[in-house]
């Protein structure tokens, strides 16, 4: 993309030299994500500091009608964050969290804080931000907004948007919104609603108030050992049939279990086992204990070899950080991993695990599931070694065929990690044209241009309107919202 | 323009019958240049602001159960299925869908997700927004969308699914919706207190349930007009209704912690349908809300003089205010105490509608929404108080 030369000295006057990236060199850092095999340098880097200075960047980039993609922390596993023929706007630098009003349990965050920040800044209130993504200790809350973001405690507490109650966002044209209330419920289109999860494509949450929630009067962890994923599969939907919301229910399958005890993070997993759920139960101490025993017997019922309960705070913590790092300690067996994502009902959770097994065995290809099993939000991950064209050929493969699967079982394409680049071949098969054709003008409401993170979310071919852009005219190119 | 069909393979890529047949009565209708007023059972016509429509387009008798598999807690039904043949359906399996909006059960879940209406349960168990899962729309331009989709966590694409939701019909007629399902609680049990008078009384309460161990799934506050009404009545004061839903020991312990914040009585579930079918017919009906930490002062502003049928929600800040159509403009007077408010009209006497509950899309973003899905204004107009074009 050919960039005025004289934009990176007007940036460079807001934000500060030092804070413009122009260099190959700097602008590698911010050429990935967290989806493997992709890589996307940008034309240019800017990270404001202040909320006026990302107005002013954001005003300047539409003065000159120019494409951006706005990226948090760069945690996402879809590709979202890529910038290619884009001027990329980090917003790490943004970490303020502006207050915390523990009576109306609200608080109000720059995009850039970092998830586990604010529950650690609630706790004092003995109030807790509760979308817990494994990527939490490094994601922060604007890429949440733009992903709508999930995590194991979903389950019981919802995602990302039942979390978010406004947010002031800049749109790419430079103007401010309010969205949503902190006022609570208010009249008219839920345009909050459609800007959570909407992949910065419709702008920069520059501000955002989101509920807090209690913390629980007392929280047990539970690990149960089955021999088959099958039986795992089948307590899964007997534990969420009877009522009982866990707050968390994860599954981890054999080849899991064996890559987290073999690394630093060894949570004292049963190596043998076939599967294991780690399930939560919190809330009021009372009546916890019933709910307890009745998972035991669930997982029991099942087939379970052994349920045990974790004693204190330090073996819950032990167990849950075998699960949270459990990526990256398949990412010490393999050069490169997929993190997949795909939700199916949860009554069709033993046959679509046996079909994923049936996928890997014929491709070749190694496995390994661990997941929000209470929710039917698969994470199949593939380890292996991107610079290999042939095993890299059959990853895709099967990556293909397991999201069929998915779908063909009822199911959607992602349940947290968003489309981004990676899962745009698949949107066809979920939405028909004419789904596609309004998302495409709902897009066009909030970003006329389609300069903010174009190319993504939804396939340019769908968008039937297409018109060439101001900025791709500027540009003398096509954008890749275009056609 | 020329409008394609659907020409997706996948699971939610289909046009139900249903959706065909109102899809042609939307065509017909933009080509003719006629606007539509979308009705459901009927029940709630009088809600919202009037309608200018040359034509009536009756969902009722898309009724039925599409889906329901129990043990996904998911269920797919036809917009015009009644509330009540829901809860039917759902109680044969010991489940139920947590939505209690005012009003009479044969009120239609299209119209239900359409106005976004949900009841005293929406504090434990999620507003409409949070029960969706999923919405098939035939839009103003005779296209139809499936949003969403049929399993609990999806963000595939941008979600249409909650703009639908509160639209009251103006983005698309609703043909079809899937919901979220919860079980049935082993016990469920509602207990009064009463509130002592003045600003005080009801502070300090408050202040006590929100640090109480306490879980309630549904938490309201009731004027003392209102608990006559709905027989909930503590000594002739208002009173805070709780309703503790649970295993056998959690809310045993629940009902004596109730026990310690004041004199608690229990009441029977009576009180809940009686509370959502409490206006007059020709009630006018109006909320307010504010951050959850501001409940007392506009409590105390909406039921400080007395004389008012009143109930709110502890924990979202939303206070829910009536009057016979006569005094309707008392409601004014009320709205006009309480500062920084959301405010919402249900049903107003035409004139009150621009002074009480101005409209909220005519702003930059809404109208550019509206014109998406419905360029030519055919759906409902007038209902959210939108400037003519």
């Amino acid at each position: 993309m050919r960039i005025d030369p004289a934009l990176a000295g007007r940036l460079a006057e807001i934000v500060g030299d030092r804070w413009v990236l122009r260099r190959h060199a700097q602008l590698l850092v911010y050429s990935a994500d967290g989806l493997p095999g992709y890589r996307k340098v940008p034309a240019l880097g800017v990270l404001p500091g202040t909320r006026d200075e990302t107005i002013a960047v954001i005003r300047l980039l539409a003065e000159y009608g120019i494409p951006f993609v706005p990226r948090g922390a760069g945690t996402g596993l879809s590709g979202g964050a890529l910038a290619e023929d884009a001027v990329l706007v980090g917003l790490h630098r943004l970490k303020r969290i502006i207050a915390i009003d523990p009576d109306s349990r609200l608080a109000i965050v720059e995009p850039g804080v970092v998830n586990v920040a604010l529950t650690r800044a609630a706790a004092t209130y003995g109030l807790h931000y509760a979308p817990d993504p494994s990527s939490q200790a490094a994601c922060t809350i604007g890429g949440n907004v733009a992903e709508n973001a999930g995590g194991p405690h979903c389950l019981k507490y919802g995602v990302t948007l039942n979390h978010v109650v406004a947010v002031t966002a800049l749109l790419p044209d430079g103007s401010l919104v309010e969205l949503g209330s902190a006022a609570g419920e208010r009249e008219g289109y839920d345009l909050l609603g459609v800007f959570v999860g909407s992949e910065g494509c419709f702008g920069i949450a520059l501000d955002i108030t989101v509920r807090l929630s209690r913390d629980p009067q007392a929280v047990r962890t539970l690990l149960a050992d089955f021999t088959s994923l099958d039986a795992a599969a089948r307590a899964t939907s007997a534990i969420v049939a009877t009522g009982i919301v866990p707050a968390a229910l994860e599954m981890m399958d054999g080849a899991t279990i064996r890559a987290v005890e073999a690394s630093i993070y060894a949570a004292g997993y049963p190596a043998d086992a076939a599967a294991v759920l780690l399930i939560e139960l919190d809330g009021l101490e009372a009546g916890l204990e019933a709910d307890v025993r009745t998972v035991e017997r669930l997982c029991r019922d099942a087939g379970a070899r052994g349920v045990r309960t974790a004693r204190d705070e330090a073996e819950r913590t032990r167990l849950w950080q075998g699960r949270k790092k459990a990526f990256g300690a398949m990412g010490r067996i393999s050069p490169h991993l997929v993190v997949q994502d795909a939700v199916v009902p949860r009554t069709r959770l033993p046959d679509v695990l046996a079909r994923i097994h049936e996928i890997g065995e014929r491709h070749r290809v190694r496995i390994c599931n661990v997941f929000h099993a209470g929710d039917g939000n698969l994470h199949p991950n593939i380890g292996y070694d991107a610079t290999d064209p042939g095993e890299t050929e059959r990853v895709h493969l099967a990556m293909g065929e397991i999201m069929n699967a998915c779908i063909d079982a009822g199911g959607t394409i992602t349940g947290e990690h968003g489309v981004g680049l990676d899962k745009l071949e698949y949107m066809d098969r979920i939405f028909s044209a004419d789904a596609l054709a309004a998302m495409c003008r709902v897009r066009e409401v909030f970003d006329p241009d389609r300069r903010s993170n174009p190319g993504k979310v939804v396939p340019v071919h769908s968008c039937r309107e297409w018109r060439m852009t101001p900025a791709a005219r500027s540009a003398g190119m096509v954008t890749a919202g275009g056609a | 323009m020329t409008l394609t069909p659907p020409t997706g393979a996948g699971a939610g890529a289909g046009v139900s019958a249903a959706a065909a047949e109102v899809r042609d009565v939307v065509r017909e209708a933009r080509a003719g240049e006629r606007a539509i007023r979308i009705v459901g059972g009927g029940t709630w016509l009088d809600a919202g602001r009037p309608v200018r429509a040359d034509a009536r387009l009756e969902l009722k008798a898309l009724a039925g159960i599409v889906e329901y598999v129990p043990g996904d807690l998911t269920l797919t039904a036809l917009a015009g299925t009644t509330l009540a043949e829901l809860e039917r359906a759902t109680a044969a399996e010991g489940q139920w869908l947590p939505l209690d909006p005012f009003g009479s059960p044969v009120g239609t879940l299209g119209a239900t997700v359409a106005t976004a209406s949900s009841g005293p349960l929406s504090l434990g168990l999620g507003v409409v927004r949070d029960v969706v899962l999923g919405v098939e729309v035939v839009t103003g331009r005779g296209e139809v969308v499936r949003a969403g989709g049929r399993v609990v966590k999806n963000v595939a694409g941008f979600d249409l699914a909650r703009l639908m939701i509160g639209a009251w019909g103006t983005l698309g007629a609703i043909t079809e919706v899937t919901v979220r399902l919860r079980a049935r609680p082993d016990v469920d049990r509602t207990v009064a207190i009463a509130i002592r008078e003045g600003a005080a009384g009801v502070e300090g309460l408050l202040q006590a349930v929100r640090t109480a161990p306490i879980a309630p799934a549904a938490l309201q506050l009731v004027s003392r007009e209102m608990a006559r009404h709905i027989g909930a009545e503590a000594n002739g004061s208002a009173v805070m209704l709780i309703r503790l839903c649970g295993n056998e020991e959690a809310v045993g312990s629940q009902r004596g912690v109730v026990a310690g914040l004041g004199d608690a009585i229990d009441v029977g579930q009576d009180v809940w349908r009686a509370l959502r079918a409490v206006e007059p017919a020709d009630a006018a009906v109006v909320r307010a809300s504010a951050e959850a930490g501001r409940l007392g002062e506009i409590w105390h502003a909406a039921t400080g003089a007395g004389g008012v049928l009143a109930h709110a929600w502890v924990g979202t800040g939303t206070v829910r205010l009536m009057e016979s159509a006569q005094q309707a403009a008392r409601l004014a007077e009320l709205i006009g105490r309480m500062p920084r408010v959301n405010v919402i009209g249900e049903r107003l006497p035409g004139e009150l509608w621009s002074r009480i509950a101005p409209s909220m899309v005519d702003d930059r973003l809404s109208r550019g929404v509206r014109e998406a899905f419905d360029p030519d204004r055919i759906l409902n107009p007038g209902i959210l108080g939108e400037a003519n074009r």
